[in-house]
């Protein structure tokens, strides 16, 4: 018998790399996340955030540095961190012959239930995850948004302490998106399950999140509230439709060079700015002397997005 | 083996002959919702059965023979040709699982690992069996007399799980290795050398070329095929049924110790 003192935090990780030979995917991450809380992991694809969920998650090693989840440390006693998280990765399917309740009724068995603990266990959650329909057909013929249902429904079999979540909504429609968020929003105020999940959506870590950590090239860049990230920002953002989209990065450029500081978001064009009713005078009198055409502009208070693009944007270009 | 961890939340209970009920029970489940994966392989067998005897049935009329029906020595060939074709089946559903990233999933759960690679390998075992035992059925039915009588069957059969056990250790390792289903079908063709480099249509004593003769005699299917025919045509001579358990505790050392190897390497965090 084994037993670990509780601890005072969900997820505890200090000074965690990992290296793939020359390549630094995590550079030395600490964080923490307390019970029952819902926290998000932000970064551009390449930051590292798979890589940390995978070693959280006990699926690779560390290098260096240390984790401890659930109060047990993922390199010297992974089987007990397997039995207090649930885990949903992109990484992980499931098998498309079997059922969603046998399935379900696998999972359970395998993290030690009993048979018909399993199966009570396993229709509980078909009703929770509104899946009592499909419940005894083959998974292959579920649709996108049943599956992530399932899934989420496959992490939960155990009544894990804490919940892993890797891009949970990507690939979903809104609807099924938005009805993902309240069945999240639902197990976590429930149950006091924490929830430690990686987006691509800063709008999903926006409304579920109470807080977010931003990666960028395997560190932490940041670390705060959706509130207090974009408080952080404390200027106001003029955003610029060009004429010709497809110029927008080289306007970013144009600005940046005229000592604004500015960066291309897709077709627009966001150029921060401590008065933004100030600035757009000399940002327009710019663009019009370099012949710069602009469809329309908008000046806004900063969203996650643009804390987001701060933070990257900064750290690239401190590389 | 039970092993109670009692972690922060509730008691986990570590176990693992349930793991490998559990994931042997899902298996089945499986195999059975594949029937195309299972009757070709059971088609080809029953094939060989009725071409062979069909065609060259008349040619047990050699002293070689021994006076015993070519019937009683080409179930043999029908019989290996199904374990091997069986066996092969668990490395197939292991690809599956490591395709479908399902068993990703199963390593994130604490579930014994050895379980996750024995389940398909004793699922194979058993409709291994179950076709070994079909093939025998028809063979009856077509006139199979047997001298060592109902223990001798079942002896055939367990010879076929034993050939089939080592197939399954080589297909086990391949897909473990490889990862993907055209590397594991390729690898499965060493089925062909295995099964025709033999005394599988004439004893030893007929085959003219000096170099098959060779190669039949380096070839352990030939051991197997021996035991399988003693018991089947003469009755229970000791020395061909030991030489063909010897070739299969042989083999099967060598490529379950291989499939060992490869999952212990596959499931070792990196």
């Amino acid at each position: 018998m084994t037993t670990e003192p509780t601890s005072n935090q969900a997820i505890r990780v200090a000074n965690l790399r990992k290296r793939y030979g020359d390549v630094e995917a995590l550079r030395g991450i600490d964080l923490s996340v307390e019970w029952g809380e819902l926290y998000g992991f932000l970064g551009p694809n390449g930051a590292g955030k798979s890589t940390a969920i995978q070693i959280l998650t006990t699926l690779i090693l560390p290098t260096e540095g240390s984790a401890q989840v659930g109060g047990a440390d993922v390199v010297r006693h992974p089987e007990m961190v397997r039995f207090r998280i649930g885990v949903a990765l992109q990484d992980t399917g499931v098998d498309p012959l079997l059922t969603g309740r046998e399935l379900l009724t696998i999972q359970g068995r395998l993290f030690g239930l009993r048979k018909q603990e399993s199966r009570n266990r396993a229709t509980e959650l078909l009703n929770q995850f509104n899946l009592q329909e499909a419940a005894d057909r083959r998974v292959k013929t579920y649709s996108g948004g049943m599956r992530r249902r399932l899934d989420l429904a496959l992490a939960l079999v155990h009544r894990p302490s804490i919940l892993f979540l890797d891009e949970p909504t990507t690939g979903l429609d809104p609807v099924n998106r938005i009805a993902l968020w309240d069945l999240l929003r639902q197990v976590n105020e429930e149950t006091g399950t924490t929830i430690f999940m990686t987006t691509q959506y800063l709008e999903e870590a926006d409304a579920l999140c109470q807080r977010i950590a931003i990666m960028d090239r395997g560190k932490i860049v940041a670390e705060d509230t959706p509130t207090g990230l974009k408080r952080r920002l404390q200027r106001d953002v003029i955003e610029l439709d060009p004429e010709h989209p497809e110029e927008a990065a080289h306007i970013a450029e144009t600005l940046r060079t005229a000592g604004f500081d500015a960066v291309a978001d897709k077709d627009l064009i966001r150029v921060f700015s401590a008065n933004g009713a100030h600035s757009i005078g000399g940002v327009l009198q710019h663009l019009e002397s370099k012949s710069v055409g602009i469809a329309g502009l908008r000046v806004t208070q900063p969203s996650l997005d643009d804390v987001f693009l701060q933070l990257t944007t900064a750290s690239v270009n401190e590389g | 083996m039970t092993v109670v961890m009692n972690a922060i939340g509730p008691t986990y209970r570590r176990s693992f002959w349930r793991d490998l009920f559990v994931l042997t029970g899902r298996s089945i489940k499986v195999t059975w919702r594949l029937p195309f994966a299972v009757i070709p392989n059971l088609a080809i067998s029953l094939f060989f059965l009725l071409v062979y005897q069909g065609g060259l049935s008349g040619i047990s009329a050699l002293p070689a023979f021994g006076g015993a029906h070519y019937l009683n020595f080409i179930v043999p060939v029908a019989v290996v040709s199904g374990a091997v074709g069986g066996a092969g089946g668990s490395g197939q559903a292991l690809i599956r699982d490591l395709e479908s990233r399902y068993f990703t999933k199963l390593r994130l759960t604490p579930a014994s690992p050895t379980a996750f690679v024995l389940a398909p390998m004793i699922a194979g075992m058993l409709q291994l069996i179950v076709q070994t035992i079909l093939i025998l059925v028809v063979a009856a039915a077509m006139g199979l007399s047997v001298p060592t009588g109902f223990v001798g069957l079942l002896v055939v059969v367990l010879l076929a799980a034993g050939w089939g056990l080592a197939f399954a250790g080589y297909a086990v390792a391949i897909a473990l290795r490889s990862g993907n289903s055209q590397t594991a079908q390729a690898a499965t063709f060493v089925f062909f050398p295995l099964l025709f480099l033999s005394d599988t249509f004439v004893p030893l004593s007929l085959i003219g070329a000096a170099w098959l003769k060779v190669a039949a005699r380096i070839n352990p299917t030939t051991y197997v095929f021996g035991a399988m025919r003693e018991v089947l045509m003469y009755g229970w001579k000791s020395r061909p049924i030991l030489e063909g358990i010897l070739a299969i505790v042989i083999l099967s050392a060598i490529t379950l110790g291989w499939a060992v190897f490869t999952a212990r390497r596959t499931l070792r965090r990196k």
